[in-house]
């Protein structure tokens, strides 16, 4: 439970600020004047913070709407991120936040409509192109989302838009949002999906998969389009079977219509990313494996990347065409 | 022979609990709650200390600027380790009652450089939190709804840097409001405004001490590699990459003995590569717990 609030004085009064406000009617509310006062700050500890975030509410100024890092998106020819929040209420082991912010409070940037004025503005400058805006790339999508309501706002400027796609990416099995209204044709709702074995021992505090799964054969019999997301593809001792398991529990019952498409990408960080959450956890056996670096990125090497996505790729091809398998490479 | 000093023996005391008090009258609560002892040996500011708990204070006398440089005198004294945590508590004023309500400074304000400080992480099951300011002289007029003081923000300005920021505390026990003159704030008043929150204060310690355990934990360098690095020539670059390999290679292999990797009596070179290779050994049957 969320203890601390801090609020910047511009948006205090602001209809979103007020609704989040009275999700947390025990917390203390301290107001601040710009978020940057206490995010991301010199000398701050994301593990301790992580056990006890405040939440920040803050207003956005500029960069709504970024293009995202290559070989990150599906197939469409422009892929476009947006970042209503910062953090996420997980606290994954392999999760790239704990090395780009040194603060595990989450921002909660509460000016919906200039994320969506930009959207539409992106969609005006690339006529005639097929676009994919991705949510959740430095939050989860829908794991905030009763307090947030963001979604339902995105899904319905969304809904105006049907030539773009919009992409939810979550671990949440909090689908409500989704279930309450019909099926938003252009929105993919991306699952992040790991082996429960694996997944038990790094997505702390995330839903479990079998929840995971559930929620998402849910959506789709609801006439959801689904993604499956196997990113960070985690190596260790009877992986392949693990992940055969996987792909075969989840695509047992789904409607393959329903599956808009799959991606899988290897563990892979930065070398100063991989240093700075490797110091925060060092008596993790994640990040005890012997990795290897190479042009400045630190992964399993070559020779399990390869076998682990060989291996991915013929199970997938049991069940969906491969022309909706992505392997992301960012 | 080797003249050692007191502050050589003290400086391998576990000093993990900081503590930076303006007055003596409100650490004397504190002292006798963590049965310190002052230590004849600190010239520049008194401090206590208490070996066996890992408590230590110093008394910074009034202002922003005597508590930062006590805080860093007493981190040069004592050579705090960089896990300890950083205590600021005393007596504040406050824009409304009641007098002897205790409160964490959430949000620090220094008006003379416009700055804020945010120390530590919310307790606010323990103690309600607010936002303080930090004042040159005392504040008669509580024209903000904050709480008024005269040494945090130099005292935040700096113990983040000893440790972190989630480290760092302020605790504020209201002393003066509107209603309350200043003027009839005595020693003994303030020793009793202290000692009125000390079984909170307590708690408080108690969670903190929670932190500073992970922290510990996360940064202490285990005995056994110190002596692997005292007992063998390393270069610096070679210390730097043995502690990072043994800390994978002891995640992995909790119950074996290091001595026994390092045995025959090897370089440093070769005793690094054989922990690589034991790692390497280990992917084939590599789990995550």
């Amino acid at each position: 439970m969320i203890e601390t609030v801090y609020v910047e004085e511009e948006i205090i009064d602001h209809a979103i600020t007020k609704r989040v406000l009275k999700s947390f009617p025990r917390a203390v509310t301290i107001e601040i004047s710009r978020y940057q006062e206490i995010f991301n700050k010199r000398h701050q500890n994301f593990r301790l913070q992580k056990r006890n975030p405040a939440l920040i509410l803050a207003k956005k100024h500029g960069n709504f709407v970024l293009p995202v890092p290559s070989g990150f998106g599906m197939d469409a020819q422009k892929n476009f991120y947006f970042s209503h929040m910062y953090n996420c209420i997980y606290d994954c082991r392999y999760c790239f936040l704990q090395g780009m912010y040194s603060s595990a409070h989450n921002v909660l940037f509460v000016n919906y409509d200039d994320f969506f004025k930009s959207i539409s503005d992106t969609i005006d400058t690339h006529q005639g192109c097929s676009l994919t805006f991705f949510s959740g790339y430095d939050c989860d999508s829908l794991a905030f989302e009763k307090i947030s309501g963001f979604a339902t706002h995105a899904l319905d400027f969304f809904n105006k838009h049907p030539s773009v796609e919009l992409e939810l990416r979550t671990k949440s099995v909090v689908t409500s949002t989704l279930m309450k209204r019909d099926p938003v044709k252009n929105c993919i709702v991306a699952f992040s999906l790991s082996p429960q074995n694996i997944a038990s021992v790094l997505d702390n505090k995330a839903p479990s998969i079998a929840r995971r799964t559930k929620a998402l054969k849910q959506l789709a019999r609801a006439g959801w389009l689904i993604g499956l997301r196997f990113d960070p593809l985690i190596y260790c001792a009877n992986w392949e079977n693990m992940y055969s398991e996987l792909i075969a529990d989840i695509m047992d019952d789904l409607d393959s219509s329903s599956l808009h498409s799959v991606s899988y990408g290897p563990l892979r960080f930065p070398k100063q990313m991989y240093k700075k959450i490797a110091s925060l956890h060092p008596d993790d056996r994640l990040f005890s494996f012997p990795m290897d670096r190479k042009a400045g990125i630190i992964s399993y090497g070559a020779e399990i990347e390869k076998l682990m996505s060989k291996h991915i790729q013929t199970e997938l091809n049991k069940y969906t065409l491969t022309s909706k398998i992505f392997r992301c490479t960012v | 022979m080797e003249r050692r000093t007191i502050n050589d023996s003290l400086v391998e005391v576990d000093s993990h609990f900081c503590w930076v008090i303006a007055l003596r009258s409100e650490a004397n609560p504190v002292i006798d709650t963590f049965s310190m002892k002052r230590l004849p040996s600190a010239a520049l500011f008194p401090v206590y200390i208490n070996p066996g708990n890992g408590h230590t204070l110093v008394i910074s006398g009034i202002g922003s600027a005597k508590s930062a440089a006590a805080a860093t005198y007493l981190k040069a004294l004592l050579q705090i380790k960089s896990y300890a945590a950083w205590i600021n508590i005393g007596i504040a004023g406050y824009y409304k009652e009641p007098i002897g309500q205790l409160y964490q400074a959430l949000r620090v304000l220094n008006p003379e450089n416009g700055r804020a400080a945010f120390p530590g992480l919310g307790f606010s099951k323990i103690v309600p939190g607010t936002t303080l300011l930090t004042v040159s002289k005392q504040e008669e007029n509580f024209s903000a709804q904050v709480l008024y003081d005269m040494e945090a923000s130099g005292f935040c300005e700096l113990a983040p840097l000893f440790s972190c920021n989630e480290l760092t505390y302020v605790f504020k026990v209201v002393s003066d409001t509107p209603h309350t003159a200043a003027s009839l704030i005595t020693n003994k008043v303030v020793t009793g405004l202290i000692e009125k929150n000390i079984e909170t204060i307590s708690k408080l310690v108690d969670a903190i001490e929670a932190l500073l355990k992970e922290e510990k934990k996360r940064l202490l360098i285990p005995r056994e590699i110190l002596e692997v690095m005292e007992n063998t020539h390393f270069t610096v670059s070679n210390r730097n990459k043995l502690k990072q390999v043994y800390r994978k290679w002891r995640t992995v292999f909790p119950g074996r003995s290091l001595h026994e990797a390092s045995d025959p009596k090897t370089s440093a070179k070769e005793f690094i590569m054989k922990l690589e290779q034991d790692l390497l050994d280990a992917t084939k049957v590599w789990t995550l717990t």
